[in-house]
């Protein structure tokens, strides 16, 4: 590399490190998502490991002691206060009659069925009431001298193959998702500032009447947005191996360690990534007029990353979609999390693509710098 | 030395160049003297290869820029409009960063850049942030950045703009000092008094033509006012477009 190339590399990088926009941005993501994510984990793990209690109203409880017994050890139980669900349960008043007669005791259920937010909660109730159905319904036959197994001429014997990390597709997928996506916001700030803003400030047209080339000054910036963008990615990482480490794991069955040859791996997938994010970026931002417009340009080019990393880990689109860029490294990686083999090929074809796109795009953006619309902003 | 021939411009609807022909020489000043809108700075960017021209070529020390642009630049230094500083560098941090880009070693260009910043009396601000400068600080900044690595050729846009009287005085020593050490020196202008107190030659420009070279005395005789201001108009034959 040119002595040229170095010098321009390190003035951007001293440039950079003294915005404080530039800097922030990255950090403010490789601080934050990590935590955002714990919380969502503990989030997660209050909800799996104690159900909320139910709150619905029972009308004539008393006619079925036992029911509401049954009900109640399941969490299901009789409220007036503001949380109570709008589900009422109507014991009728020949409960008690019928059910001693052997008969079939009726209770009556209502609820708006529309309405999204009472699904599970009706659902749960039901399935209480069916299992005390179920369970009163043995006891008669036991009553009468019959094996209650008559009355279940199937058995279903569910095995469930799925390892505990397997079960965790999704929450790994947006665990990786936000590491790999750390690589486009960090550099981001820089991207613009060094192209759009540089254009801005009149230096552009003074660095291009210097004795240096049209792909000097592309590499120069490229590196300078790629390091930035690396930075931000191993910050997110150490950040992330930090918090996780408090996450009780053991409670959701699965883990994310982010440990050693993880960081490597990750690292490693994340260099082709984070230098197209710097390509797209820094083509987007010499091609708006200004540094406003570049700024809601790149927030909107970067929907797509978005999008193909959601596709990776929600398995929402086409095989085809494992050979691309982005998604094909993160499904790539989050098999690598669930203890699977990594699937070289995969990763080897989608960095392919992914350099190819950068390379792409530098080309551009070394004819859009002789472009006198581009240099001058005409 | 800086040869221009035959260029032609056309930007927009506009012809901003109009087979525009002259030469800068070695060790003089050269004013390129028009009104606002007279295709002074396209002119200036075209010798920089910023801007293709339609026709023509621009030749520094017989080097086409169009044709190696890299050896053409390296024998030029732009003090340009506006002035392009890196607010969050240092005067020190800037002057040195292009001393590197024309192809000095960080070493040479430590002790460029410590040489021209004695020279521009720039050491009580050399090392705080270009952030907040004054115009005469920006000025002084800009023109270091231009000279550090001693190009033969410099080139000046609007160099006299927003100084004050003092700064204005500096710059002329500092003109005066680089014609007498041989440099050729072009500078854009459209002040009368600037171009008459220092310059060897004048390139009268209107339109994207030249309309009349020679230095301020000869310009007064041929055209018989006793001021340059007063032959100017004279000479471009309207008294639009000019700014004190």
């Amino acid at each position: 590399m040119s002595n040229k190339i170095i010098a321009m590399i390190r003035k951007e990088l001293i440039d950079a490190a003294r915005d404080k926009r530039s800097v922030m941005a990255g950090l403010y993501y490789a601080v934050g998502t990590p935590l955002l994510m714990c919380a969502m984990f503990f989030l997660l793990i209050g909800q799996l490991t104690s159900p909320e209690d139910l709150n619905i109203k029972i009308d004539n409880a008393k006619g079925a002691p036992d029911l509401v017994k049954f009900l109640s050890s399941r969490g299901i139980k009789h409220g007036e206060a503001e949380d109570t669900k709008e589900i009422k349960l109507i014991i009728s008043d020949d409960y008690a009659a019928n059910m001693a007669k052997g008969l079939s005791a009726e209770v009556i259920l209502i609820a708006d069925a529309s309405n999204e937010k009472l699904q599970n909660s009706i659902r749960r109730l039901e399935r209480s009431l069916q299992e005390y159905s179920g369970e009163m319904g043995s006891l008669r036959l036991i009553a009468r001298g019959i094996d209650p197994r008559i009355m279940q001429p199937i058995k279903v014997n569910v095995k469930d193959e799925a390892t505990p990390d397997s079960k965790a597709g999704m929450i790994l997928g947006l665990a990786t998702m936000t590491m790999i996506y750390a690589v486009f916001i960090s550099g981001m700030n820089l991207a613009i500032d060094t192209s759009a803003g540089e254009r801005e400030r009149n230096s552009l047209a003074l660095l291009l009447s210097h004795p240096v080339s049209t792909w000097e000054i592309v590499i120069a910036k490229i590196t300078a947005v790629t390091i930035f963008a690396m930075v931000g990615l191993i910050l997110t990482l150490l950040i992330s191996k930090v918090a996780y480490s408090f996450v009780p794991w053991q409670e959701l069955g699965f883990a994310v360690s982010v440990n050693t040859s993880f960081i490597v791996m990750m690292l490693l997938v994340g260099l082709p990534v984070a230098l197209m994010a710097a390509c797209l970026q820094l083509f987007v931002s010499f091609m708006a007029k200004s540094f406003k417009e570049a700024q809601s340009y790149i927030t909107i080019v970067l929907i797509l990353p978005m999008m193909l990393a959601m596709a990776a880990s929600y398995n929402i689109a086409p095989e085809a979609i494992q050979w691309l860029p982005i998604s094909g490294q993160m499904q790539a990686l989050i098999e690598f999390i669930k203890g699977r083999e990594l699937p070289l090929t995969q990763i080897a074809v989608s960095s392919a693509f992914t350099l190819a796109i950068a390379i792409g795009l530098a080309i551009g953006m070394q004819k859009s710098l002789k472009s006198e619309k581009i240099v001058f902003g005409l | 030395m800086i040869q221009v021939s035959n260029l032609s411009k056309r930007i927009g609807d506009v012809q901003a160049l109009n087979d525009l022909s002259f030469s800068a020489q070695n060790g003089q000043i050269t004013g390129l003297l028009g009104p606002n809108g007279a295709g002074k700075t396209t002119c200036l960017r075209t010798v920089f290869g910023l801007l293709k021209p339609d026709q023509g070529f621009a030749e520094i020390d017989g080097i086409d820029i169009a044709k190696s642009p890299v050896a053409a630049k390296q024998q030029l230094g732009l003090f340009p409009d506006p002035f392009g500083l890196y607010e969050r560098l240092t005067p020190r941090e800037y002057i040195s960063y292009f001393a590197e880009l024309n192809g000095l070693s960080r070493k040479e260009a430590k002790l460029a850049t410590n040489n021209v910043i004695d020279k521009l009396h720039l050491a009580d601000i050399a090392d705080r942030h270009c952030k907040g400068f004054s115009q005469g600080q920006r000025m002084k900044t800009a023109l270091a950045q231009a000279i550090v690595h001693q190009p033969t050729n410099i080139i000046l846009d609007e160099p006299t703009r927003g100084l004050d009287v003092m700064s204005t005085r500096v710059l002329r020593d500092i003109l005066r000092d680089l014609k007498n050490q041989g440099h050729c020196v072009l500078f854009s202008s459209h002040v009368m008094q600037e171009v008459a107190a220092l310059c060897d030659q004048v390139i009268v420009m209107a339109a994207g033509q030249v309309v009349a070279v020679g230095s301020p005395d000869a310009l007064c005789q041929q055209t018989g006012k006793d001021s340059l201001e007063d032959a100017f108009i004279q000479l471009i034959g309207t008294d639009e477009g000019i700014a004190a």
